[in-house]
């Protein structure tokens, strides 16, 4: 009787011992970080994850692409019935409560994107070994790419430009995983740091597979497999570079970053690169104006250095967002003729391939077919490309060029835009006589090119220029138009 | 082992008991002895003998006191043999049974051997029989005179005494019945006693699920009571019958759900002791959903989900014990917050095959009484007052309208006007027949029952019927070696009406028809044109609910579940038994919801998604839990001081996983089966849940009394969660309590007071309410959404390893006093309660990328006052009359609560403005208020002069414009006292028992004049009310606003009213057959009951209840018959 009580003692004492590691239950239908980064497929899921969190409606995948920043630099005609509820926000009401959710939801998922990256850089150097081939670098290359480039989005809507403010508060830069608040730094600090991490990452992709020559840039859909490189890879994950921050995507993101900044000279040297490398061909008149729908190309595709991989949000965009009724966002005619100044510019193919007359009510209106899809479903077939949303492309690479080079060779600086504008069938050549006449031309380009890309509204803001609304009106320069107010529950709980 | 700590041990118990059954061991005449000794001591005798031959040797120590010394050399000598040569000089005699030798004294006079000697004329022998209650005879009772045990009971319950002197008595002994004594009479020489099962006085002893404790020397506050009591409150639902004994346990009302036989209630006990968390969603006070104030239930040792308690078999209840303050429920640590609810079922008894068999007939009546609708030709009179049919209200061409009038005024003249509310609902009868056999020797018992029960709703349709069966086998050797083991299986199967919401039956007007004149169910009813103020006009389509219910729709959920508990108990010797016990449960859940494509939610589909039509969703849920437990017990009493001491640990896995996934797209309505589907939803995929938990715990808990006096009782206990932070893995509780038996105090002589004793304790316990992953940092993976060059991992949370168990302190002070002999009895108590780190979501700067994160901070109080009360009237032979009462005062504050929920509050200020939500007072949170408060704002009521209603604004200034800002606490929910009382009334055979339960001074909500008569929409039925009490003229001073006013009424304090209740909860009828006429019948017992539920409510508030499934009142007609 005495020895079985001493089992039962010892027992509970091993009981007791083992107690902590049996209470250490996994998770089934979610999993662990440490066990996600205890493997190289892990890392790779984890960054993966980076790019679906962002590519979700709440941010690139509809509201920072074709959402908010459009609607404010008056890109779109809206009915009065309203029914996605931006017509407070197209009048710069900032204090909609629309707008608000908006806004602070956009805040949220940059920063959630941020503490995905952070919760990898935390971890990747550690575990280092795990990595096989380049893994390790494109990994790390691509965290800091994407903690850089969602920093700086932040950075340009809700701080203000570096040109009126360098040294005011701007955003918090966070580097860490943690529950505390990080301080806030200056929008030139904020850029510093932005300029770091992008340019570690450009270090680390140094050896990017999109920088091999067997990587060539084409459609998905190309019937010639050899010319199919981008899904060449046997490593899924090394597949359509293009969908990630790839080299020349952290090139371009540098570009611009360099040129917000206002280092003209960087930014030239990095748009080079891009020019240079000759890897990103035009788009071949036959493919944008291709007729059959899976023979087309209306994004430009070949041209984006970086995009995001959007494929489920076909219905958002064109059922919804773009429609042919004026429930979505529309165009009157005459705003898209005003937009592509049909009446002096012949030629532009954006004008005719971007929008469709569509009737309702007994009256004609544009309809923006941008993004419009085969209606045979979401397969890439449908198009001679995915659907995406363009982030970076060309187009903006020579822009930048020829910002950078005007002042110091302006014929140069034309030649770039010029280039441009002959790929998109105008033969007519851009002449100005002044700075600022250089400026209202570039904007109208940007216009042109990236209409509803989301880009526009930074460059108004970059350059501290008023916004020209579709009927010519001019929108005065304003701080309160700019710089976005900073989430309450950011203010409140973080003490800002 | 040896012979005299066996015999010690029989001592203790202070009574022999043998076997009945005299089979002499054939055995024991092949069984030798070659033995020699010299003076040596009967007791080393025997245990010599004892290893020879390897039996055991029971008997009183006694028997052995003062006997010659043994000399004696044997060769081969059979064992009986041997036996009787030492033994019969000894005057002992002795038994052989299976392999242990029974010693007794030898009777001086033993009535079978010398029958002649009971001749004399005062003194001769008399004989008598030991019978249970119900008339069967129970074998192995002692009978004693003058404290000596002069015989034993035969399988037959029969005895033979030695010859008494009159005036004498004797003294019948049983384990787990009530002595008895008998004084000896002079010319009556044969007896029949009747013992009653000590079951009866379960009052005496509390369960905590690890130990027994008497009664008398606890300090913990435990609320006790028999399955048989709680059967006479309510036969169907054992929560609703606690809550009669036992008010601080409180079933919170739920009135959308109504009585609906699948829902599953929410309780609390002493009052919320956490906040709803998680989840951004809104929360409307009538719906609050959540589980996070439940009690732990154990059932016969181990953990069990309510939705167990709420299937399990009532007649098979033995007590159901509550536990409530910390000494009390400090054993269970980190699940013993809200309470312990501890349930032991029926064990076999020993005996002959016994069979019993109970019957149960339950009628369930709707209860539509609340409901007070307009008929045909009110209703429409009033959309005529409405201005329905007044064509510039309504936009609409006034010929139109005036055509629309006068074709629903055909209908009223015509004589249409259908009761739509006695549609969907019937007078549900339900049935249960019960089976249950027992028998067994002391050695060996067995049990097997067998369940069918039915329980149809009172929705047509809806049911929860449960089948169940059960093996018991134990196994106890002389009490040293007990093994039960305890199979059951049960099927539970339900039903959700065909007939859909109730409430859709309340707004159907009653000017509507409901089948064509061919008697076919119409499924468009009507169709209303609302145009709006651009001019755009919509169709309404107004669809029958009725014809739902002709299809072949169907929504089934049920569950298959085995459980297996095996334990074991040894006698270690010195008071010390090791107990064990584990426990495995496996329920198999499924549903399965069809919806045809016929359906009228299915009506409005464009044509183009007719391929859409009709859904299935199947679901299923294995649930797998694991429960062991070992213990060493000890009982002891040393001079005066009582030990009961109990120290083990307990360790439970619990693994939940859960999958569903909808099917859309079916041809027709007939085929029914998921395969005819055409697919799945667009953009759906199949969601899945897996969830384990694992808990660890050693626990200490000692009773320790003075002298019965001075009382002491103290628990710890460590837990270890699975569900805790990493860096809190295991949490220790503990519990303190004192107490004080005045009455045995032996100054205190009174001769009104004869029981008081005063109790305090103080602990603190926890409870782990929450996701077990939610202190971990977690990814979930995209799914269904790749990304094009693989899947993508999303973090989910900012995991708290620091995050730990809420913990509660409770402290409880309290007196017991019995009066005249505990005639009357008294017992309040005081009782503090607060919670400390109540888990809840901390708001952090969007920045660090999480919108919140959980941590352990906010503080509830909970205070109150229960008094418990018995009054026994009269008790004799005949009449037994006694009364109960008792109440509970609790009073609930939220000390501090966390930033997140100012959050929250900020989102409910936005909800509050949405559409739907406007008029509910939706759940709110601030420091300082209950978490009961009513928020609404406050108001004047209406103005007579434009029927407009005006409001209090903060400043105190007066406005017709309601603002969310203005909203504040307009009053209190919880009621300021609660309880209920009720009596028992026996003569003779016939037994009645009733209890009311009333509740007064909280405050209601009326959320039926805000949705069915302000913001009535005048197209559907409405309350009486719209009618006749809306404002219509300037003068005019009427609670509602007026009657044209089609505006959306917001939640205001005009409808806060008090809320005073008292309702008649059960009455209970019973007969019981006399055992001379149950004898005739060959029945060995005959009980008839009767009980009613609900059958008398009296309310302060006029609201309509039972929103989706409407309340009901049943009847019970119950029998009993063993064999």
């Amino acid at each position: 009787m005495k020895n079985t009580i001493i089992y039962i003692l010892l027992l509970s004492t091993f009981g007791l011992v083992s107690c902590s590691k049996w209470l250490d239950i996994q998770p089934e239908s979610e999993i662990d970080r440490s066990i996600l980064f205890s493997t190289e497929a892990g890392f790779k899921e984890a960054l993966l994850g980076i790019y679906t969190r962002c590519s979700k409606t709440d941010l690139y995948g509809r509201e920072l692409t074709v959402g908010t920043p459009e609607v404010l630099v008056q890109n779109y005609q809206i009915s009065s019935a309203d029914n996605y509820r931006y017509l407070p926000t197209k009048n710069y009401r900032y204090n909609d409560a629309d707008f608000i959710r908006r806004k602070d939801s956009i805040w949220v998922g940059l920063y959630n994107g941020i503490v995905n990256a952070n919760l990898i850089l935390e971890e990747i150097d550690e575990q280092q070994r795990l990595f096989t081939g380049n893994n390790y670098h494109i990994i790390k290359g691509e965290s800091l790419a994407l903690r850089g480039y969602l920093h700086f989005d932040a950075l340009r809507m809700f701080a203000p430009a570096y040109r009126i403010a360098p040294e005011a508060e701007a955003i918090p830069y966070v580097t860490s995983y943690s529950n505390r608040t990080t301080p806030m730094t200056s929008v030139r600090g904020a850029l510093d740091s932005i300029v770091n991490d992008l340019e570690l990452a450009k270090e680390l992709l140094a050896d990017d597979p999109i920088r091999s020559a067997a990587y060539i840039i084409n459609y998905p859909t190309a019937s010639d497999t050899l010319q199919h490189t981008e899904l060449h890879s046997p490593d899924l994950f090394l597949q359509n570079r293009r969908h990630r921050l790839n080299y020349y995507a952290v090139c371009g993101a540098l570009a611009r970053v360099y040129l917000y900044k206002e280092d003209k000279e960087k930014a030239l040297e990095n748009a080079l690169i891009i020019i240079n490398a000759k890897k990103f061909p035009w788009t071949n008149a036959t493919d944008f104006l291709a007729v059959a729908d899976d023979k087309k190309d209306r994004i430009l595709y070949k041209e984006l250095l970086f995009s995001w991989y959007t494929p489920t949000l076909n219905n958002a965009l064109n059922s919804n967002w773009f429609t042919a009724t004026q429930h979505g966002m529309y165009l009157e005619n005459t705003d898209a003729q005003a937009i592509y100044e049909t009446s002096d510019i012949s030629g532009d193919r954006r004008y005719t391939q971007w929008f469709a007359v569509a009737s309702a009510n007994n009256s004609f209106f544009s309809s923006i077919i941008k993004y419009r899809r085969n209606p045979l479903g979401d397969t890439f077939i449908a198009n001679l490309h995915y659907l995406v949303a363009p982030a970076i492309r060309l187009s903006e690479m020579y822009y930048i060029a020829a910002e950078c080079t005007f002042e110091t060779n302006p014929t140069r600086a034309l030649e770039y835009v010029d280039e441009v504008r002959n790929n998109r069938g105008i033969d007519h050549k851009l002449q100005v006589t002044s700075l600022a006449e250089f400026q209202t031309e570039l904007l109208k380009e940007y216009r042109k090119e990236m209409f509803a890309e989301g880009q526009l509204f930074y460059a108004y803001k970059r350059l501290h220029a008023p916004i020209i609304g579709l009927r010519g009106e001019t929108i005065p320069v304003s701080q309160q138009i700019f710089v976005w107010p900073l989430p309450n529950d950011e203010i409140i709980y973080g003490q800002r | 082992m040896n012979l005299s700590y066996s015999i010690s041990v029989i001592k203790l118990s202070a009574i022999m008991y043998f076997i009945a059954c005299l089979q002499f061991g054939y055995a024991a005449y092949t069984q030798t002895i070659t033995y020699t000794a010299k003076n040596e001591s009967l007791e080393a005798v025997l245990q010599a003998i004892k290893k020879q031959v390897s039996y055991e040797v029971l008997g009183t120590t006694d028997i052995l006191i003062n006997k010659d010394p043994v000399s004696i050399v044997v060769k081969n000598m059979p064992l009986p043999a041997f036996l009787d040569k030492i033994l019969s000089p000894r005057k002992i005699t002795y038994r052989i049974v299976d392999r242990t030798i029974i010693l007794e004294q030898m009777r001086t006079n033993p009535a079978t051997t010398l029958p002649q000697r009971a001749e004399t004329h005062t003194q001769r022998t008399r004989s008598g029989r030991v019978l249970r209650s119900d008339g069967t005879s129970l074998s192995g009772a002692s009978i004693s005179i003058n404290g000596k045990t002069a015989t034993v009971a035969d399988a037959d319950g029969r005895f033979t005494l030695p010859a008494m002197v009159l005036g004498q008595s004797f003294t019948v002994t049983m384990v787990g019945y009530i002595p008895k004594t008998i004084s000896v009479q002079e010319n009556k020489f044969s007896y029949t006693i009747q013992l009653e099962e000590e079951v009866a006085h379960v009052d005496e002893v509390v369960v905590t699920g690890y130990q027994v404790i008497k009664r008398d020397s606890y300090t913990g506050t435990a609320i006790t009571k028999t399955g048989e009591e709680l059967r006479q409150v309510s036969p169907q639902n054992l929560l609703q019958a606690v809550q009669v004994f036992d008010p601080s346990f409180k079933l919170l009302d739920n009135n959308l759900a109504g009585s609906n036989p699948n829902a599953l209630p929410n309780i609390n006990v002493r009052g919320a002791s956490s906040l709803p968390s998680g989840s951004g969603e809104i929360l409307r006070r009538d719906n609050v959903t959540g589980t996070t104030n439940m009690p732990a239930f154990i059932l016969d040792g181990y953990e069990v989900t309510v939705q167990k308690v709420l299937d399990l078999d009532m007649t098979r209840i033995e007590t159901v014990t509550l536990l409530k303050d910390a000494a009390a429920t400090a054993i269970y640590g980190s699940r013993a917050a809200n309470g312990v609810m501890v349930i032991t079922t029926k064990t076999p008894k020993e005996g002959k095959l016994r069979v019993s068999y109970t019957h149960e007939t339950n009628v369930n009546l709707p209860d539509l009484s609340e409901y007070n609708l307009l008929n045909a030709a009110e209703k429409l009179e009033y959309e005529r007052l409405a201005g329905l049919f007044d064509g510039t209200l309504q936009r609409q061409p006034q010929e139109t309208l005036d055509e629309l009038y006068y074709q629903k005024r055909a209908n009223v003249l015509g004589g249409v006007d259908t009761y739509w509310l006695s549609q969907p609902v019937r007078t549900a009868v339900g049935q249960r027949h019960g089976l249950f056999l027992e028998g067994g020797s002391p050695v060996f018992r067995y049990g097997v029952d067998m369940r069918y029960q039915t329980r149809p709703g009172v929705m047509k349709g809806s049911d929860r019927n449960q089948y169940s069966g059960g093996l018991n086998f134990s196994y106890n050797l002389k009490n040293k070696i007990r093994f039960q083991n305890e199979l059951a299986i049960t099927v539970v199967n339900g039903h959700e009406s065909p007939y859909g919401s109730f409430s859709q039956y309340a707004r159907m007007n009653p000017y509507y028809r409901m089948a064509d004149d061919n008697g076919n169910i119409i499924q468009r009813v009507d169709t209303w044109r609302r145009v709006a103020a651009s001019g755009q006009g919509t169709n309404e389509y107004v669809l029958n609910p009725l014809y739902n219910a002709t299809l072949n729709s169907f929504e089934t959920l049920g569950y298959t579940e085995v459980m297996n508990n095996l334990s074991g108990d040894f006698d270690l010797g010195g008071g010390l038994r090791l107990r064990g016990q584990v426990s495995l449960m496996k329920r198999m859940h499924t549903g399965d919801d069809f919806r045809s494509p016929l359906a009228n939610q299915f009506f409005n589909y464009p044509t183009e998604r007719t391929n859409e039509k009709g859904s299935y969703t199947s679901y299923s849920n294995n649930e797998l839990f694991w429960d062991a437990n070992i213990r060493l017990n000890w009982l002891k009493r040393i001079g005066q001081h009582d030990f009961n001491v109990v120290a083990g640990t307990n360790i439970r896995t619990e693994n939940l996983d859960e999958r569903s996934f909808t099917a859309i797209g079916f041809p027709n309505d007939r085929f029914t089966s998921i395969g005819f589907a055409r697919g799945y939803a667009e953009n759906a995929s199949p969601s899945s849940n897996y969830i384990a938990s694992r808990l660890f715990g050693a626990f200490m808990s000692t009773n320790y009394s003075f002298d019965n006096r001075y009382l002491l009782d103290a628990t710890v206990r460590a837990d270890g969660s699975s569900k805790f932070g990493s860096n809190n893995r295991v949490a220790p509780f503990w519990s303190i309590g004192a107490g004080w038996n005045i009455h045995h105090e032996s100054w205190f002589d009174n001769s009104v007071i004869n029981q008081l004793r005063l109790r305090a304790t103080t602990g603190l316990t926890g409870s782990v309410q929450f996701s077990p992953y939610m202190s971990r940092t977690t990814y979930t993976y995209e799914q269904g959404n790749w990304y094009s060059s693989g899947i993508g991992a999303i973090v989910n949370n900012f995991g708290n390893e620091n995050l730990s168990w809420q913990k509660t302190q409770n402290t409880d002070i309290g007196f017991d006093m019995g009066l005249f002999n505990d005639r009357i009895m008294l017992s309040p108590r005081f009782y503090y309660r607060k919670t400390n780190d109540l888990l809840s979501d901390i708001s952090l700067p969007t920045s660090t990328g999480f919108v919140s994160y959980k941590e352990n901070l906010g503080d509830i109080e909970n205070e109150g006052i229960e008094i418990n009360t018995n009054l026994i009237a009269v008790k004799n032979t005949d009449w037994t009359v006694s009364f109960m009462a008792n109440l509970v005062h609790n009073t609930n504050k939220i000390v501090r609560i966390s930033n997140a929920l100012n959050g929250y509050n900020d989102r409910v200020d936005d909800a509050q403005q949405t559409d739907g939500l406007r008029g509910v007072p939706l759940l709110r949170f601030k420091e300082g208020q209950s978490v009961d408060a009513i928020y609404a704002a406050p108001s004047l009521g209406i103005d007579p002069e434009n029927g407009r209603e005006v409001f209090v604004k903060r400043d105190g200034s007066l406005s017709y414009i309601w603002d969310p800002r203005d909203i504040d606490v307009v009053g209190v929910a919880t009621p300021k006292i609660e309880g209920s009382f009720g009596g028992t009334f026996r003569y003779k055979q016939f037994m009645a028992v009733v209890f009311f339960q009333a509740r007064l001074g909280g405050d209601m909500y009326n959320q039926t004049l805000v949705d069915r008569v302000e913001n009535a929409d005048p197209r559907y039925n409405v309350d009486r009310r719209v009618l006749e009490e809306k404002w219509r003229a300037p003068g005019d001073v009427t609670f509602f606003k007026s009657i044209q006013d089609q505006g959306q009424t917001e939640v205001s304090s005009r409808f806060v009213m008090p809320d005073n209740l008292l309702t008649l909860q059960s009455v209970f009828l019973s007969y019981e057959l006399q055992h001379s006429l149950a004898k005739k019948l060959s029945l060995s017992n005959l009980r008839l009951g009767l009980t009613a539920n609900d059958l008398l409510r009296f309310s302060s508030v006029e609201v309509e209840r039972g929103i989706n499934y409407p309340f009901a009142r049943s009847i019970s007609f119950s029998l009993q018959a063993s064999l």
